[in-house]
């Protein structure tokens, strides 16, 4: 690179300060970084989704103090979920009224019900987000039960006939049973995904992979739209980290990534051992925490900081100088290391999507998560991870 | 004001891909049946819009949409040369 160039870069970064009104020059350098990934990955209109989440984030709505997110370090937005759903509406609606060849949302009666949920548990995450403890935990749980029961019992097209262990077929095979179980399954998805949003990228990372799968499998417009928002959001979310999806992302995505799941099972695309490989993370940290706060003799929903990705962090933070860095590796280890090895080896057609092998894989990543959180709690003072009392 | 310009931009630029998806959608179909593919200046106007894997979640989106109108039976495509009778009519 020549002088003219880094002339022209830091005149660049100059005009760009001025007009987002930032003072930084390191802020300058992370926007345009974002911007050349989003820019590069999703052309004029990546640049527009960005520029957008941006604006979002920089309103004074849904601001998050200093460290009250997981692991972070810097004041931070929670409107990531609410930019996601922006950003997928003006793309679903324009496609849709531009192109009558492109097929809508509402393929049959079950994407509407499935839509509908989706709604609601935005609606309740981003009240949440405008208002923190707006609702109590235990209404907010009701609320959950009661509008995915509904969706089970409109639409018992979700509910799997067969995830290839006997036992539970059995269960699922008796009716009311069957949905009585799909559905604390699914109340218990949507916590997991919420209680795993800790760290930069890691929902983030986890809900990419899953739309990446998603789209490639079925090519809807929907999930292509999914994967853009997604991808444009993780690029801010890891570059910058002062964006997080909030309890509207994680609840919204979470809706959708079980409603795909499920279908995906269901019509036999993918199997049970696929789906549990996929989403391994959120769904073993989230039964070893509250198995953990439950031998502690606390509330399995309180808060604390014996997650395997504060652990995780807690290691990079002493071998990496950057605060934000270090909450971005973090993410990345875990959900690359889950969801981003499925999505590869999905790609790369190692086995087929409904083969009943993903579940190896599943164990190992579970092994692997037991066996890390083993060690990190053993090299780590006790004392500074005392679940609080 | 400058925030209102800004989202205006954002929108503008977020429209760019949208239209050239929406665009890009019904050439395809309407060409779909003398076997024609989008010549190579519309895909270059397309990576700009859409960018580099925009450009392949474009493509997959046309094709599934094609794939779904054909199995649903909703549209018939023409064969080459051949003129609809609703368009003799008019």
């Amino acid at each position: 690179m020549q002088a003219g160039d880094v002339l022209n870069l830091k005149e660049g970064a100059g005009f760009m300060c001025k007009l987002l009104r930032v003072g930084s020059a390191s802020t300058v350098w992370k926007m345009l970084l974002m911007f050349l990934f989003s820019g590069v990955t999703f052309g004029a209109t990546g640049l527009g989704a960005m520029l957008l989440m941006i604006l979002l984030s920089s309103t004074h709505l849904g601001k998050d103090a200093s460290a009250k997110h997981g692991i972070s370090v810097s004041e931070s937005s929670r409107l990531g979920g609410l930019a996601i759903a922006i950003v997928v509406i003006i793309y679903i609606a324009g496609l849709s009224a531009i192109s009558p060849y492109t097929p809508g949302l509402m393929r049959n009666d079950d994407f509407l019900y499935l839509w509908g949920a989706v709604f609601f548990c935005c609606s309740l995450g981003f009240a949440e987000d405008i208002k923190p403890d707006f609702l109590t935990p235990t209404l907010r749980l009701m609320a959950k039960f009661a509008v995915f029961g509904a969706l089970f019992w409109l639409a018992p097209t979700f509910i799997p006939k067969s995830l290839g262990i006997s036992v539970i077929d059995f269960l699922l095979s008796v009716p009311f049973l069957g949905w009585a179980l799909v559905t604390v399954f699914a109340v218990g998805f949507i916590n997991a995904l919420n209680m795993a949003d800790g760290a930069n990228g890691l929902v983030p990372g986890i809900a990419l992979a899953s739309f990446a799968v998603f789209f490639a499998e079925y090519g809807r417009p929907m999930d292509g739209a999914l994967l853009f928002a997604c991808s444009i959001f993780f690029f801010f979310n890891v570059i910058s980290g002062w964006y997080f999806l909030g309890d509207t992302g994680s609840y919204g995505l979470g809706a959708v990534l079980l409603g795909y799941g499920l279908l995906g099972v269901v019509d036999g695309h993918f199997s049970a051992g696929f789906m549990a490989a996929l989403f391994c993370y959120p769904c073993t940290d989230f039964l070893v925490s509250i198995t953990r706060r439950w031998r502690a003799g606390r509330s399995p929903f309180s808060a604390d900081n014996g997650h395997l990705h504060n652990r995780l962090h807690q290691f990079i933070k002493v071998r990496v100088k950057s605060g934000v860095m270090a909450n971005s590796l973090t993410g990345l280890v875990v959900s690359g290391s889950t969801s981003g090895v499925v999505l590869c080896a999905y790609l790369a057609d190692v086995l087929p999507s409904d083969s009943e092998l993903w579940y190896l894989l599943f164990a190992v990543q579970v092994l692997l998560y037991l066996t890390t959180l083993r060690y990190l709690t053993s090299i780590q003072p006790k004392t500074q991870y005392a679940d609080p009392a | 004001m400058r925030i209102i310009l800004l989202f205006i931009i954002a929108m503008g630029l977020i429209w760019v891909g949208v239209l050239e998806s929406g665009a890009s959608s019904v050439n395809d179909f309407k060409h779909h049946a003398s076997g024609k593919t989008l010549d190579k200046q519309s895909s270059i106007r397309r990576f700009l819009s859409v960018g580099f894997v925009g450009d392949l979640v474009v493509k997959k989106i046309i094709s599934d949409g094609r794939r779904t109108i054909i199995l649903k039976g909703n549209e018939n495509f023409l064969a080459p040369g051949e003129v609809s009778t609703d368009h003799v009519d008019n």
